[in-house]
């Protein structure tokens, strides 16, 4: 209850007229970087920097964590309406949220995207207030192989949830592991798979990657199909978001399950990108709705955006208790905190008391000035939709370009990324599916370096990896979901043999 | 007119070359186990042999039609052809003129060509949405982020 305490005193200090003010600046220009793609809260968090070291160090904090917050919405934005995520983590939404916006249900798709990151956000909150120290330690117990135990865990829930052909699958995915190894291999520091083109070396960026698979790919599905007429005939109700987010309460097994999903990824470095694939295929493969999964389906919105704020939020956590930044924005945070004259770390705690839990009473305020924001311009960022597709087309195309260039100033990552869009196509006609490509793009070389540097501690015995009981239960885990399918497929022709036939049609449907 | 077959092949074949070109490259880095663990070319390499034999599997499933594949003969018609190829076409010389032309200029005559010259819509309209697409670009990146996109061989050449 010492806690409950600090937190009272921390929002009397969070809870003033010019913290409010610095939140809602935050936070919205925290949603026009996400919105951004090319620019993200690292940008934006850089940017405002500079204009924070004449602030005390609390204003500084909420200024730069609600811009932080306004960043993460505002990368559901694009994936949602364009099908082009920002950031890695909100790749998963555009598996349900896109074809539900293309569907005419753009504001759904955004509230109900919203609604539930907001929730994902409290828990991740609530759980830093209360666990604190506890957190701090389950941190410190991970080794690489404890972390190559979560990316296989988090492989394990997203692959192999059916669908699309299992050798296409297959090669979707070592496809994505072999882009993720080109350039500089961080173990050995030697250069790999540069196909002869030097500046390759820098490797293939994620964005580069997605903008191409997702954006140019999905635009010249669209165009193929044609699907002008149904752009424009979305409706803007300012009443659908409220009953969008009243909805949500029905899906609270999801939203707790995804949200239990977030914490655990924010706390152990697993991060929200793992976080938010690893639920929404855990949400496929539990729900009763499973098989529509990639059609529009509330629930396959909630999943990912739930998990992702959780863990982006609980990932805040070992910044503050260890001084160990989970990601590029918080690394830029530390930064500042430095600057500021603070000491990151277990001290902290003890010696800013009112800066740590002035910081922890904004989380709980600035989500919800978020939340409100963000809502708010829903029927601004839906009316987008009603753009005629012969505008929109080359616009996309142009954010695409700006995107992929902006991420390393480089014209090849254009090129490779217009590349990728032929292939988004290809696949996307032949039913490879993009999402075990994309998640072996983004944590493929993280999931390599842990299970070679366990290797190195263990003299290349597999043992490691049932080595200590946390480390144990993640591989079971994982072994588990991964053999869960084909154990349900063996089963399938014992129990009913007409099914599957007439499966097939909504199963081509549902490949993503 | 593409066949659903020659759309598979060609696929398969993609995705096998460069399944060789990912063996071929991780041979380099080293594979297998050294005094300083797990070489570097490892993983390339059974990722490669592994695009590689599933590339083969699909162009055998491409080339031997079985069911699935055989009620769907044609992939792309030839009037969708021509719009991927409207699409495609612009952006491909829209991306190829920006070491040129700069971020700025090409975006604004990519707009204005897609628009105007299809006729979409007039060209009043066409030249306000280009002009708008630029100044946007300018005034979110350079401006208020400080992102400098290129600025191309003309600006160059013209002393900007």
């Amino acid at each position: 209850m010492d806690n409950l305490s600090e937190l009272l005193h921390g929002f009397t200090i969070a809870v003033t007229v010019p913290h409010l003010a610095l939140m809602a600046t935050g936070v919205l220009l925290g949603i026009l970087v996400g919105v951004l793609p090319g620019l993200g809260a690292p940008n934006g968090v850089s940017l405002l920097l500079p204009l924070t070291f004449g602030m005390q160090p609390v204003s500084a904090i909420i200024l730069l964590s609600s811009m932080y917050w306004g960043a993460l919405f505002g990368g559901s934005v694009t994936s949602i309406l364009f099908n082009i995520p920002g950031e890695p983590s909100s790749v998963a939404t555009t598996f349900d949220g896109y074809p539900m916006a293309r569907d005419g249900r753009p504001t759904t798709a955004l509230a109900t995207a919203f609604g539930s990151a907001a929730f994902g956000a409290l828990v991740g909150v609530i759980l830093i207030t209360f666990l604190a120290s506890w957190v701090a330690q389950v941190a410190l117990a991970f080794g690489p192989p404890e972390y190559f135990a979560v990316y296989f865990l988090a492989f394990a829930s997203f692959v192999g949830m059916g669908g699309a052909a299992p050798i296409k699958t297959v090669v979707a995915l070592a496809i994505g592991f072999a882009i993720a190894a080109i350039g500089i291999d961080t173990v050995s520091g030697s250069v790999r798979l540069t196909m002869g083109i030097d500046e390759l070396v820098k490797g293939v960026n994620f964005v580069v990657a997605v903008m191409g698979l997702f954006g140019i790919g999905e635009l010249l599905v669209a165009v193929e199909e044609e699907f002008h007429a149904r752009a424009v005939s979305s409706k803007i109700d300012w009443r659908e978001v409220f009953r969008a987010v009243g909805r949500l309460p029905r899906h609270g097994v999801a939203l707790l399950r995804s949200a239990a999903i977030g914490c655990w990824m924010g706390i152990t470095p697993g991060g929200p990108t793992a976080a938010s694939f690893m639920s929404y295929g855990i949400a496929r493969r539990f729900s009763r709705r499973g098989r529509y999964f990639g059609t529009g389906e509330v629930e396959g919105i909630i999943s990912p955006e739930t998990a992702d704020h959780a863990a982006g939020t609980s990932a805040l956590l070992p910044m503050l208790s260890l001084g160990i930044p989970g990601s590029a924005t918080a690394a830029v945070m530390m930064g500042g905190l430095m600057i500021w004259g603070l000491n990151p770390g277990p001290m902290l705690f003890v010696d800013q008391k009112d800066f740590v839990w002035g910081l922890i009473a904004s989380m709980y305020v600035g989500n919800i000035v978020a939340v409100a924001l963000v809502l708010l311009t829903v029927p601004v960022f839906a009316a987008l939709m009603r753009i005629p597709f012969v505008v929109i087309a080359p616009l996309i195309v142009i954010i695409c370009v700006v995107g992929a260039y902006s991420v390393s100033n480089s014209y090849l990552d254009v090129v490779i990324m217009l590349g990728f869009g032929i292939v988004g196509y290809l696949f996307k006609k032949l039913f490879y599916p993009l999402a075990p490509l994309v998640l072996a793009i983004v944590i493929g070389d993280k999931a390599e370096d842990a299970f070679r540097q366990s290797m190195l501690m263990s003299k290349g015995s597999l043992g490691i990896f049932f080595a200590n009981k946390l480390v144990t239960c993640l591989v079971v885990a994982g072994i588990a979901l991964l053999l869960l399918p084909l154990v349900l497929q063996l089963a399938r022709p014992f129990r009913k043999n007409a099914a599957p036939a007439t499966e097939t049609p909504a199963q081509e449907k549902v490949i993503i | 007119m593409i066949s659903r077959r020659a759309l598979e092949l060609a696929t398969a074949i993609l995705t096998g070359s460069f399944g060789v070109a990912v063996v071929v490259q991780s041979l380099d880095n080293g594979i297998g186990w050294s005094s300083a663990g797990v070489e570097a070319g490892t993983f390339p390499f059974l990722t490669g042999v592994i695009i590689v034999a599933g590339s083969l599997y699909n162009l055998v499933r491409g080339v031997v039609p079985t069911a699935s594949l055989a009620n769907v003969p044609v992939a792309i018609t030839s009037i969708e052809l021509r719009r991927l190829a409207g699409l495609f076409v612009p952006a491909a010389i829209f991306v190829a003129a920006i070491p040129l032309l700069g971020m700025y200029v090409a975006s604004a005559a990519y707009v204005f060509a897609v628009l105007a010259i299809p006729r979409h819509q007039s060209l009043l309209h066409s030249a306000v949405t280009a002009a708008a697409t630029a100044l946007a670009l300018y005034v979110v990146f350079e401006r208020m982020f400080q992102v400098s996109l290129p600025h191309g061989a003309l600006a160059a050449a013209l002393g900007f």
